[in-house]
């Protein structure tokens, strides 16, 4: 093998890959050299000098973490001289290192203590003054301590290499050389936790978990974080009930140890005093009382049952949350269709990616990516389409930088960012190329992608051949089409160029592009921009729908919404119907059920009785427009089971405790398709109980048993119904295109609707209806929130603790706004005031605002259903803004 | 009449010359990048420096024209040539001389460099004190912009080359031609991990020759009186040509002189420059910066060439020869020598950034009557464990005063510990400053 | 701002190197011409000038002596206190000027004048003792040349011994 080397470790010879590092090389043979600047995710920077080695035919002792093996290389790891070199290094590390273990949250786990245990270090003869390093307060989160500084400058290096985000800065030289931010400003940045972890000492650790620990006092929990879609594996360190420290050192799982700012710092929900413990009625005199669960299932079971009775199951509806788990979700529909027997039934996956997996669906026949977290690596060009990803999907963004900082892929972005360098990194400042769209343009620009496939001749040549017809109406339609205004062509040409002529590529899409209007029909362009350049079943290629909620895959693929049965599987369909009512032994409705929009609009009027809703609050997500509030008060009956008393379960008639992902089993369905181990790490809140058991409890209570003994059961059961349902661990197998349907697509299917998917879309920024309303408010995902659990995080608040509306400064300065000022938003709907702050990424002309928060601005957004999937657009915006002058 | 013909030093000595380009002109200035430019190949170039003999005058004495034979050929994109001017080994201060003295002695040679390794853009770095350097650099490089020297077609030949100064701002790291690279582009100068070297992965990662400023100088003089000439003198084969050696200390006339390598230090320190200040015995020397292990009066007899010095133990390094007489206390000088050495670590490897700290307490305790004598053996354990241990030949360095002094003058560092305080010095200086900065 | 003072000149100055960060010194420098010191505004300017965030301005400013995080006094009083300097007077030149200035280093007298400070090798180790005041090199210093060279600065602002083109020895023919 040409590729391999042969070389002796410690006399023993094996064979590595050209390019390994030695003290890899010995790793692997289990010879594990002491090390503290190295580590595997950072260009080797050699300043430790703790991991030196003898190279036989090298005069001087090598550091092996920076050496590359060389054919019949011979080293020595333990000879007197090696062992000398450690010690020694030790030593210097030693003399000015405070004698803090006792008080240190790194004790225990530090591999300096580490280090010096096997060393055994004779007392040291270091015998003047220590340098000592002021104290100073670092950030809310992290502490800094660096009298216990290395300065191996992992910390520093991760910050750039990894992370892009350049917040550390190593300050100062030589013995003074220390860790800092800007000045004596305290830490500004992603908040990653990503000093703390790669720390190898206690310089760094984590402020909300402070003295609070010995490391070894902890039990833990490997599970995996229910904030967003990337799915990252991450250990609850619990101690009495009380989550204490989250971290995802152990660098296994699909984030490969790391993590964002949510999953690090956000997890003091689980503990928040405002947690429900006890199920709550409303009783006669309007309010909400505590009672137990013996007392509230048999009624809850009685008045369902009445209900159903009186009005027929389909006057009941049920809605859950896509951050539940798998097991959750699949209890929850079977016991919407069987046990309440209604068809009416949806889940926050409805918010936009419902749109990915229609559209997957119908051209390529899968329900999920046919790529993994390994391809977007190892692509030489993504394609990334309003993504957003560092804020709403981070661990699939550091994908995307290493692919780009450390393989060289070429980068393409369409996204509603301007570059600019700030402490939270930016993808748009990695791109080769860039095009800024305005909120609302993506699938404009998608349509020009298309058409520069025809352009730019890169139509894959077989093709017209073997679907001439798809080809060439496909071309028409697009050609028939301007460039989109506003859109460079050279720019939407280079990016298709580029792409196509790549090896290997992955375009990834996000929420900017699923949840607003069109974003359906885009999604099955850009399956059409794989198709006519041959790419779709290619192997490593791609389009990969990023998720916003961390189980919205797994929700569709419950079944947890009204179009599709577990798989998913249409309803609509006939034959799949019946196999799954045979398995589950009864009868399935199939009348067309009821998606979101429609049961609250079902609500209103009356047709609709009940509602049982699981983890979600319509009442916060969707706009006042909707007049959702209204409409549940007119309900006979609103059960809600939550966490939190959300606006949506005080309008309930019963609310039912349920436990966090903390306190549970099972298993979330992460974006690329990962099933991956949920795992409980303290008892039950309360009397909280898992979302599954509430519901197996009250099917019992109304005579429909659907008995689960423990969440394994469950799972058995999803793996009979859908076979394949396996925990994925460390690798994900992707889903490969499915031949029959794609056939069927170009032979015919993709006419359906081609003329709606090339309707010229006009720019709506110049639209002269929007008069008044010249700009675009765009709701999107903050980085250090997701939903409205994060806000319930202390340490996420103290990151960031309300909604700013954030503007370009060059706005922000045209309305004479300052940071923190307040600004007047007024749409056609309505009014609302929150406080500016400024970032050079946003586009001129657009305002962001986090929907974590979106509550302030409920009185001023609309939401707007798509036709096909009734997702409810309600991103976008058209307001005016002013600065409002006075009182607070 | 100085007793050797100078090369170097040669213009200057010169009534009224200003280092003008007029002045260079006169002097037969830009012959030799008129000779190259019409007459002779780069690769040819670079076989002429080759066969010249010359070794870097910036402390490591590499061959020149095997250094500039690394940078790959056909590489695709850009490469650089850096003009080492950062002039911070104490002891050192020609290379202030020939840029503020004959600017164009030493970018005529910057040309003659970049044309035979193909660069077409080259940085000066200055060190930042030189403010007076820079502008006199400035004005010279306006003056061969202007003359057709330099810019996009020199002297119509079709070669072209941008020269750019660049200011450091206050680090002798940067002398070292890595941190020196990590500098220009914009960085704290930290030394580079070594491989890959500048010559494949240079300034902004491309391939990159670094060359002292005296070395770049000497081209000239070897296109235009060739190379078999060059190779000649001095003290061939190891060591070619003349040296610009720098006096300090206790001579009674120090200063810059050009010599043939391959003098005595005996010669040098008693006759060029006028022997002891106040005829004080010699107690020891330096004889090549501050790097450099000190010699006793046992190593007069030395020759001042690459060979003889590294043989006898030390270095002849950048070349700065300081004399210290009799009374001149061993371990004040150590610990004022290893004060600069912590001072400008720049604190990546951890030998050195704590070593260098460690060190100096010790010998600064000494110093001030506050030694033990385990002190001894401390610095005499700790410092070969920082030598060959760093990342750059600063770890090295830091030791070599130390360790010179523990060899030749122990008694003087045990008379300290015993006497509890300095033999030599009445009052210790007046101000500690503290470990850092 | 620096930006609209300087435009033309800063972007002359990133235009020489391959990657914009290489002109973080030179536009540092610039900065302390302008102002004396480095100040945070004038860090975060220069971060956006070159697309580098605030700390890695930062980091690279406090790597370098030369790069004054405070204002200093008017004329910046350097003294060289390394070892061949020290050898032939350091210890004296200091004395004479902090009776003179009735400061010690690291402090800067009362009207902001003068700031004193040590560093180390200034490349002038043949004549010393020397000290750098601002731009200026004053060298082979004597109790009388010291008086006159602060006296000059505070009356003028500038002082004729201040050394030009280097050589030393001085050629035998431009000896008095
Ligand atoms: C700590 C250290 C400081 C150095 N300082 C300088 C210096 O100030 N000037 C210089 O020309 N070379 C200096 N060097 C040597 C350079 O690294 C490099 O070898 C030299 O510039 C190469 O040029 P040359 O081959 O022409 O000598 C230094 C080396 C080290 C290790
Ligand atoms: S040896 Fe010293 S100066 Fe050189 S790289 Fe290491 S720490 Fe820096
Ligand atoms: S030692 Fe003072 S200038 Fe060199």
């Amino acid at each position: 093998m040409a590729d391999m080397v042969n070389i002796l470790i410690d006399g023993k010879p094996l064979q590595v890959e050209k390019g390994t590092l030695v003290i890899e090389a010995a790793r692997r043979i289990g010879v594990m050299i002491p090390h503290f600047c190295y580590h595997p995710k950072l260009k080797p920077d050699a300043n430790c000098r703790m991991c030196l080695v003898e190279v036989e035919k090298m005069p001087k002792l090598q550091t092996s973490c920076s050496t590359v093996v060389a054919e019949g290389m011979a080293v020595r790891t333990n000879t007197p001289l090696v062992e000398e070199a450690h010690k020694s290094v030790l030593e210097f590390i030693l003399a000015n290192h405070p004698l803090d273990c006792p008080i240190c949250d790194q004790g225990g786990r530090c591999d300096l203590q580490d280090f010096s245990h096997q060393y055994t270090p004779t007392a040291s003869e270091f015998t003047d003054v220590k340098r000592v390093f002021q104290k100073e307060y670092f950030s809310p989160l992290i502490e800094k301590e660096m009298n216990r500084c290395v300065t191996c400058l992992r910390c520093v290096r991760y910050c750039d290499e990894v992370m892009d985000v350049k917040a550390l800065a190593s300050i100062n030289r030589g013995t003074m050389s220390e860790i800092s931010h800007f000045g004596a400003h305290p830490l500004d940045c992603e908040f990653c936790g990503g000093c703390v972890q790669i720390c190898p000492v206690g310089a760094f650790v984590n402020r909300l978990s402070l003295y609070e620990f010995r490391p070894w006092m902890m039990k833990r929990a490997d599970t995996t974080c229910g904030y967003c879609g990337d799915g990252c594996t991450l250990t609850l360190q619990t101690r009495d009930q009380q989550v204490i420290e989250v971290m995802s050192a152990q660098g296994d799982g699909r984030n490969n140890g790391d993590l964002c700012a949510r999953g690090y710092f956000g997890f003091q929900f689980v503990n928040h005093p405002e947690r429900l413990t006890t199920p709550l009625v409303r009783q006669a005199d309007g309010r909400l009382h505590p009672a137990t669960w013996d007392e509230v299932l048999p009624l809850l079971a009685e008045r369902l049952t009445r209900l159903k009775l009186a009005h027929g199951a389909g006057a009941i509806g049920g809605l859950i949350s896509a951050r539940c788990t798998n097991e959750d979700l699949y209890v929850f529909q079977k016991f919407m269709r069987l046990a309440i027997g209604s068809p009416h039934l949806d889940s926050s996956a409805r918010y936009g990616h419902v749109n990915a997996v229609r559209a997957l669906r119908r051209v390529q026949g899968t329900n999920r990516w046919t790529v993994s977290y390994e391809d977007i690596v190892q692509a030489d060009a993504l394609l990334l389409i309003g993504t957003q990803v560092t804020a709403t999907n981070p661990i699939v963004g550091l994908k995307v930088k290493e692919a780009v900082k450390k393989r060289g892929a070429k980068l393409l972005t369409i996204e509603t960012l301007l570059p600019s360098v700030e402490t939270t990194s930016n993808i748009a400042n990695l791109s080769d190329v860039h095009l800024m769209v305005p909120p609302g343009r993506h699938g404009a620009a998608v349509q020009g992608l298309v058409k520069a496939v025809f352009d730019e001749s890169l139509v894959e040549p077989g093709l017209s051949q073997s679907a001439g017809d798809f080809v060439e109406r496909t071309r028409a339609a697009a050609m028939a089409l301007p460039y989109p205004d506003g859109l460079d062509e050279r720019t939407l040409r280079t990016i298709v160029k580029t792409f196509a002529t790549a090896r290997r590529g992955v375009i990834l899409i996000g929420q900017d592009l699923l949840q607003t209007p069109g974003g359906l029909e885009a999604t099955v362009n850009l399956l059409d921009l794989l198709l006519l350049t041959g790419k779709l079943t290619q192997e490593g290629w791609g389009l990969a729908p990023l998720t916003e909620e961390n189980n919205e895959q797994g929700a569709i693929e419950m079944g947890a919404s009204a179009e599709y049965l577990p798989g998913p599987a249409e309803v609509a369909e006939g034959a799949t119907r019946a196999r799954l009512a045979a398995a589950w032994k009864e009868d399935i409705p199939s009348a067309k059920g009821m998606r979101l929009l429609e049961m609250i609009e079902a609500a209103r009027t009356g047709s609709l009785k009940a509602l049982l809703i699981v983890g979600e609050n319509p009442v916060r997500s969707l706009p006042a427009s909707t007049k959702v509030a209204e409409a549940l008060e007119h309900l006979d009956l609103l059960v809600v089971q939550e966490l939190f008393l959300t606006e949506t379960a005080r309008l309930a008639d019963v609310v039912l405790p349920a436990s966090s992902y903390a306190e549970k089993n099972g298993t979330f369905t992460n974006s690329e398709g990962a099933v991956q181990r949920v795992r409980q790490g303290l008892e039950p809140i309360g009397d909280s109980r898992p979302d599954w058991e509430i519901l197996s409890a009250l099917s019992v209570s109304m005579g429909y048993p659907l008995e689960y003994g423990d969440t394994k059961e469950i799972l058995n059961e999803i793996r009979a119904v859908l076979p394949g349902y396996r925990i994925l661990g460390v690798s994900v197998e992707p889903a490969r295109v499915d031949t029959q349907t794609m056939t069927r697509y170009l032979a015919g299917g993709f006419a359906e609707d081609l003329a709606v998917r090339y309707k010229a879309t006009p720019d709506g920024t110049a639209g002269g209806s929007l008069k008044g309303y010249p700009w675009t408010l765009l709701i999107g995902q903050s980085l250090f929130h997701s939903g409205a659990l994060s806000t319930k995080a202390q340490g996420l608040l103290e990151i960031q603790k309300e909604g700013r509306l954030v503007m370009n400064p060059a706005d922000a300065h045209r309305l004479g706004l300052s940071e923190g000022d307040c600004a007047r938003l007024t749409s056609a709907t309505g009014e609302a005031t929150v406080p500016v702050a400024m970032l050079g990424r946003v586009p001129e002309g657009t305002l962001f605002f986090p929907d974590s928060f979106r509550e302030a601005l409920a009185p001023i957004l609309s939401v707007t259903p798509d036709p096909m999937t009734g997702v409810p657009y309600g991103k976008l915006c058209r307001v005016a803004v002013t600065k409002k002058v006075g009182g607070s | 009449m100085p007793k050797y013909e100078l090369i170097l030093l040669k213009n200057m000595a010169q009534a009224g010359y200003t280092g003008s380009l007029a002045d260079y002109e006169r002097a037969s200035g830009y012959q030799a990048l008129r000779k190259a430019l019409g007459t002779i190949a780069p690769a040819e170039l670079t076989e002429m420096v080759k066969k010249s003999g010359l070794r870097g005058r910036g402390g490591a004495g590499f061959p020149t024209g095997v250094k500039w034979s690394f940078i790959p050929k056909d590489h695709p994109g850009p490469r650089y040539l850096v003009c080492n001017a950062d002039e911070s080994e104490p002891g050192t201060f020609k290379d202030r001389q020939l840029m503020e003295r004959d600017p164009h002695q030493m970018i005529e040679g910057m040309i003659l460099a970049a044309y035979a390794i193909g660069v077409r853009t080259a940085y000066i770095y200055i060190r930042g004190e030189f403010v007076l350097g820079a502008k006199i650099l400035e004005r010279a490089l306006a003056e061969a912009y202007g003359a057709g020297y330099l810019g996009a077609n020199i002297l119509g030949k079709g070669f072209a080359l941008d020269i750019y100064l660049h200011r450091g701002a206050g680090a002798y790291i940067c002398g070292e031609e890595t941190a020196l690279l990590e500098s220009l582009e914009g960085k704290r100068g930290l030394p580079r991990v070594k491989p890959p070297f500048p010559a494949t992965h240079g300034l902004f990662q491309k391939p990159t020759v670094v060359n002292n400023v005296e070395t770049l100088a000497n081209l000239p003089h070897i296109v235009n009186r060739g190379p078999e000439w060059f190779a000649s003198t001095g003290n061939p084969p190891k060591s070619t040509a003349t040296r610009v050696f720098c006096l300090s200390g206790h001579v009674k006339r120090p200063g810059n002189y050009e010599v043939p390598m391959g003098i005595t230090f005996r010669e040098m320190i008693y006759e060029i420059a006028g022997g002891m200040r106040g005829e004080k015995p010699l107690k020891a020397f330096i004889p090549g910066g501050a790097s450099a292990a000190f010699f006793t009066p046992q190593h007069l007899d030395v020759k001042m060439d690459f060979e003889s010095v590294a043989r006898a133990g030390s270095m002849l390094g950048s070349g700065g020869v300081t004399i210290m007489e009799e009374g001149t206390c061993m371990v004040w000088a150590a610990e004022n020598l290893l004060h600069f050495f912590n001072h400008e670590s720049c604190g990546k490897c951890t030998p050195c950034r704590e070593g260098s700290a460690w060190l100096l307490q010790i010998l600064r305790r000494i110093e001030h009557g506050k030694g033990k004598m385990e002190d001894l053996d401390t610095l005499a354990r700790l410092c070969p464990n920082i030598a060959g241990r760093t990342v750059c030949a600063f770890g090295d360095a830091e030791i070599a005063p130390i360790l010179s002094t523990l060899q030749y003058f122990r008694e003087e560092y045990e008379a300290h510990i015993n006497e509890q305080r300095c033999p030599f010095r009445a009052q210790p200086a007046p101000e500690l400053i503290t470990v850092g900065h | 701002m620096l930006a609209e003072k300087h435009k033309d000149k800063i972007a002359g100055i990133i235009a020489r190197y391959a990657e914009k960060r290489g002109a973080l010194l030179p536009l540092l420098w610039l900065a302390q011409e302008e102002h004396g010191h480095i100040s945070e505004e004038a860090m975060r300017e220069i971060a956006g000038l070159l697309d580098l965030t605030p700390p890695q301005v930062y980091e690279t400013v406090t790597f370098y002596t030369m790069y004054n995080r405070r204002p200093v006094g008017k004329h910046h009083i350097q003294v060289c206190r390394s070892l061949m300097c020290a050898l032939v007077g350091t210890e004296t030149l200091l004395g004479w000027l902090k009776t003179k200035l009735g400061i010690t280093t690291g402090q800067t007298t009362p009207d902001g004048f003068f700031t004193l400070s040590q560093v180390e090798c200034l490349a002038s180790c043949g004549t010393g003792p020397m000290m750098q005041i601002n731009d200026d090199y004053y060298e082979g210093l004597t109790q009388e040349k010291v008086n006159r060279i602060l006296d000059d600065l505070r009356r003028d602002g500038k002082c004729a011994l201040a050394t030009g083109p280097f050589m030393w020895p001085e050629p035998q023919s431009a000896k008095r």
